[in-house]
């Protein structure tokens, strides 16, 4: 008997024991993806989850950032002083002549360039990357050179202008024309990432449909209107989401060449942001426009996911 | 080295019975194949010995060890796959070795074992070579050796030549029956047809729709198959299954034990032929040394093989003649096959065969 | 009439081309020529062309004119510090998204899409907040952190991940390599072309910034190349364009001769996003 007993205990031991292996198995099992997607995620919560709602608490604050610890709760406040100021009102507008400026030159240039230069030859490749290649540098270097190009009196801009015989222009120096001048920047930068993204379109675009339109005898214009306009499409949509959505950040241009002026006539909204909030304090002022822009922001990406679906589903 | 033993397992995917309750018993060193039409279960219980599918119910055991929860790599079995499955990244040295490597094998003993190995597949002029430079042939050798290489108590094998061209599929099942021989391990092997079943497997397991129908010797299957699912999927062409006189049976024969001849022709019908059909050549294929004849008689249709000797012509007319011990029996609607208490005039009877 | 025409034709498309390619290659090149000239001569209106005499001591100048081996050491530090964070948290996020089933995968890869389209510029504000409670701001710990996760180069990842045939993980499972040497000894080797494109992207992307070094940083011992070379602009006007332009060519010219050499990487780098 006794030994009986005996096995059958170490057996159920045994039984025990294995099951809580089984149970811990299953369990890391379980953990095992959280786990390796927590490192990531915990950056993405660090720096942009929590920022966000903190920046939405901070907007109703008033708080600088020479005292972080005196903050006040203010409600809608600093929204109410951004919608009647004037100054920010002009720095909306701005934003937007400026956005929509750079956003439609730049993607109509792109796309004629894109018709142009999407062939095989080689010296098109190397124009694709000479075009591109002002995208890929800094845009310190881009503003500096720019700001050099665009020197009133001893910039080679007027000095080209003068040859021609124009008279010269007043470029970074004039309210009229500064916001004007970041435009071409900006265009000259962004023109040739567009343009590539417009011939990787292009170039997936079926060949037998332009086959079946030339049996068809439609025109160059007809087959342009009919066929490679609408297929490009998607491909115009995502850039112009994707060029909004940096030109509502236009910054560096700023900072380095005008410093939102003459006379404030190229503040824009993130230039507004970093002036209110670094160097006039006005923490609740800038956390307010922040929380305009980021609405901003948020509606381009939100539009861009509702097409990337529709597009989905009708394929 | 160890025999698997499969207690009623049971495998669920999003619901759906995949494997219903089987049982087998694989012995110890045996060449053992798992057959089956695609989505019989065949591939989902070698993945479930391989620990790459959870077992839903049942246990699995390899020699004396429940292996339900064991990880994959620690089973002590190796696998080759359909498709090779070899690391595109790694060179062929590299990929025989990497399951060594993992066991902590030391890299001297890793060398001796890998140019071991790959002496035997053929492989030592190519180990500096990456998997993209290798023929079919030679990947599939890769894979081999990498399953070698750990000396498993269990090779895996899940449609291993389906990727191979007819030839080379021949001379690899040569080849890896040899091995079988030289290691004396045990085998499972998976595969969709019938004839590299017959001709590599000594236990032969056949599946349909999640269940085993029946597990047996290449001969005995052809032989003695239980059901009328395993009489029509071995053989080739399939058994002929043709209705039978009483309702609720069926009578079943292969063509290659039917004989056939011209209704006003002297033929060398057998004296003991006990079941005749009355029919007309539909269309005939001849294969060489044989031809088959497809034989449509009444609503039905039948196959018969025959030699070449008394060649019949497309539209003839004929008498297919099949001797009562090649008949076959099955309850129409289980498929079971009849054949206690059922003597041979009964049989004769119940066949509906004309005398 | 009709050879005539398409002679017109073709010389005008070669006039086009000559014309673009200035357009987008000559500031480079006047950058260049700027750099090499004298101060006088810089500023001579009309300007010439070529340097009357090469004045390579301009770089040297440049160089001296601020710390510029610190800058260059902290451009070099962030701009890996923060690749080799962002593949080490990228490789195992998007081996999980791609090979495992779990509950909320699908929430949190969107979590994930929604990181890619909104650009740090715009919650710069709490980070520093964030950073300056921590103490962080003004160190190089409060440029690299903010990046520490690319959803970009998840997504990236995630994508070849997903095309790896199932087999190869199983059979690598079967030669006992646990998950975290089949993540870096079968996945990452198989991704190699892509962590190539990431990596140029990555790089270039914060050997450029120049945001975020202005926000984060105050003191010379952290700043980045693009802070120290925009300073070398004096903000009264009178700039000394030639020792400007010969700065601007020790953050410019590495970029080039990174984007002759693999133009193909970086083209495809950059324009990965719209695929």
């Amino acid at each position: 008997m006794q030994p009986t007993m005996g096995t059958q205990q170490s057996s159920l031991v045994k039984e025990k024991v294995t099951m809580k292996k089984r149970s811990l198995s299953r369990w890391t099992e379980t953990v095992r993806p959280y786990a390796y997607i927590m490192p990531a995620l915990l950056f993405f919560c660090l720096f942009f989850f929590f920022p966000i709602g903190y920046m939405i608490y901070l907007s109703f604050h008033d708080w600088s950032l020479l005292d972080l610890s005196a903050m006040e709760w203010v409600g809608l406040a600093n929204f109410q002083e951004i919608m009647l100021d004037s100054d920010f009102h002009l720095v909306v507008i701005n934003t937007i002549i400026y956005t929509f400026g750079t956003v439609a030159i730049s993607l109509v240039l792109s796309f004629f360039l894109a018709l142009w230069l999407n062939r095989q030859a080689k010296i098109y490749g190397i124009m694709q990357a000479a075009v591109f290649s002002p995208h890929i540098i800094s845009l310190v270097s881009v503003s500096m050179l720019w700001m050099w190009l665009m020197d009133p009196q001893y910039g080679l801009l007027n000095a080209i202008l003068e040859f021609f015989g124009f008279p010269a222009y007043t470029w970074l120096a004039d309210t009229s024309s500064a916001l004007l001048s970041l435009i071409l920047v900006s265009v000259w930068k962004g023109v040739g990432y567009n343009t590539i993204v417009f011939i990787a379109g292009l170039q997936s675009i079926p060949k037998d449909i332009y086959e079946a339109a030339s049996l068809d005898r439609a025109g160059k214009l007809r087959t342009l209107a009919k066929i490679t306009l609408p297929m490009l499409s998607p491909t115009l949509f995502f850039l112009t989401i994707i060029n909004l959505i940096s030109s509502f950040q236009v910054f560096d241009t700023i900072y380095i060449m005008t410093q939102g002026g003459p006379v404030n006539s190229t503040n824009m909204l993130v230039f507004y942001i970093y002036e209110q909030g670094m160097d006039f304090y006005n923490g609740g002022i800038a956390s307010a426009a922040s929380v305009v822009l980021l609405g901003l922001i948020g509606v381009m990406t939100f539009l861009h996911f509702w097409f990337a679906e529709r597009r989905v589903h009708y394929r | 080295m160890a025999q698997v033993v499969l207690k009623s397992l049971v495998k669920d995917y999003n619901k759906q019975n995949v494997v219903k309750g089987i049982d087998i018993v694989i012995p110890d060193g045996s060449f053992s194949v798992l057959v089956g039409p695609s989505g019989c279960g065949k591939s989902t219980t070698l993945r479930m010995i391989a620990g790459l599918e959870k077992v839903t119910k049942g246990e699995i055991w390899i020699g004396n060890q429940l292996v339900n929860d064991l990880a994959p790599g620690k089973r002590d079995l190796a696998m080759v796959f359909q498709n090779y499955a070899l690391y595109p990244t790694m060179n062929v040295f590299d990929n025989i070795a990497f399951g060594l490597r993992n066991r902590g094998v030391s890299k001297k003993e890793c060398k001796v074992l890998v140019e071991e190995i790959s002496e035997i597949v053929g492989l030592t002029e190519y180990l500096t070579r990456m998997p993209s430079q290798l023929s079919g042939g030679q990947r599939q050798r890769v894979a081999l050796a990498r399953a070698m290489v750990k000396k498993p108590k269990v090779f895996l094998m899940d449609e291993p030549l389906s990727n191979l061209d007819a030839k080379l599929r021949n001379q690899m099942r040569v080849e890896l029956t040899g091995l079988h021989k030289r290691l004396g391990t045990t085998f499972i092997y998976v595969t969709h047809d019938q004839v590299e079943a017959m001709t590599m497997g000594d236990q032969i397991i056949v599946m349909d729709q999640g269940t085993v129908q029946q597990a047996a010797s290449p001969i005995q299957l052809y032989k003695e198959p239980d059901n009328q699912f395993v009489a029509q999927f071995i053989g080739s062409p399939a058994m002929n299954i043709l209705s039978g006189f009483q309702q609720r049976l069926l009578v079943g024969f292969r063509p290659e034990s039917a004989k056939i001849a011209g209704v006003n022709q002297e033929a060398p019908l057998s004296d003991r032929a006990q079941f005749m059909k009355r029919g007309n050549i539909l269309s005939r294929e001849i294969l060489g040394s044989d031809v088959l004849y497809y034989v449509e008689s009444g609503q039905e249709k039948l196959v018969v093989k025959d030699d070449l000797r008394y060649l019949l012509q497309e539209g003839q007319e004929v008498i297919v003649s099949v001797n009562e011990e090649d008949l076959y029996l099955f309850d129409q609607e289980s498929g079971i096959r009849l054949r206690q208490g059922i003597n041979l005039k009964e049989k004769q009877k119940l066949a509906g065969g004309m005398t | 009439m009709k050879i005539m025409g398409r002679i017109a034709l073709k010389t005008g498309e070669a006039v086009m081309l000559i014309a673009v390619s200035l357009i987008f290659v000559f500031p480079f090149i006047w950058m260049a020529l700027t750099a090499f000239k004298t101060l006088p001569e810089v500023y001579q209106f009309p300007p010439t062309l070529l340097p009357e005499s090469w004045q390579i001591q301009n770089i040297v100048k440049a160089w001296e004119s601020g710390p510029f081996p610190t800058y260059l050491l902290n451009s070099t530090l962030v701009a890996f510090g923060v690749l080799f964070l962002q593949i080490l948290t990228g490789v195992p996020a998007a081996y999980a998204f791609a090979r495992y089933k779990f509950r909320g995968r699908n929430l949190l890869f969107a979590l994930t899409l929604i990181a890619l389209m909104i650009p740090p510029q715009v919650i710069f504000l709490p980070i520093y907040v964030e950073m300056s409670n921590w103490g962080l701001v003004d160190t190089l710990w409060s440029l690299i952190l903010p990046y520490g996760a690319s959803a970009f180069g998840i997504f990236l990842l995630r994508q070849v991940f997903m095309q790896v045939p199932d087999e190869v993980i199983e059979a690598a499972r079967l030669d006992q390599a646990s998950e975290w040497k089949i993540m870096w000894r079968i996945m990452a080797p198989m991704a190699k072309h892509v962590l190539v494109t990431f990596g140029l992207f990555s790089f270039i992307y914060h050997w450029n910034d120049y945001f975020w070094p202005l926000i984060m940083t105050n003191s010379n011992e952290v700043r980045t190349l693009p802070i120290g070379i925009s300073m070398l602009k004096a903000s009264d006007g009178g700039s000394e364009w030639n020792i400007a332009m010969a700065g601007n060519m020790i953050l410019v010219v590495p970029i080039l001769l990174i984007f002759f050499f693999a133009q193909r990487h970086i083209i495809q780098a950059f324009t990965y996003q719209s695929k």
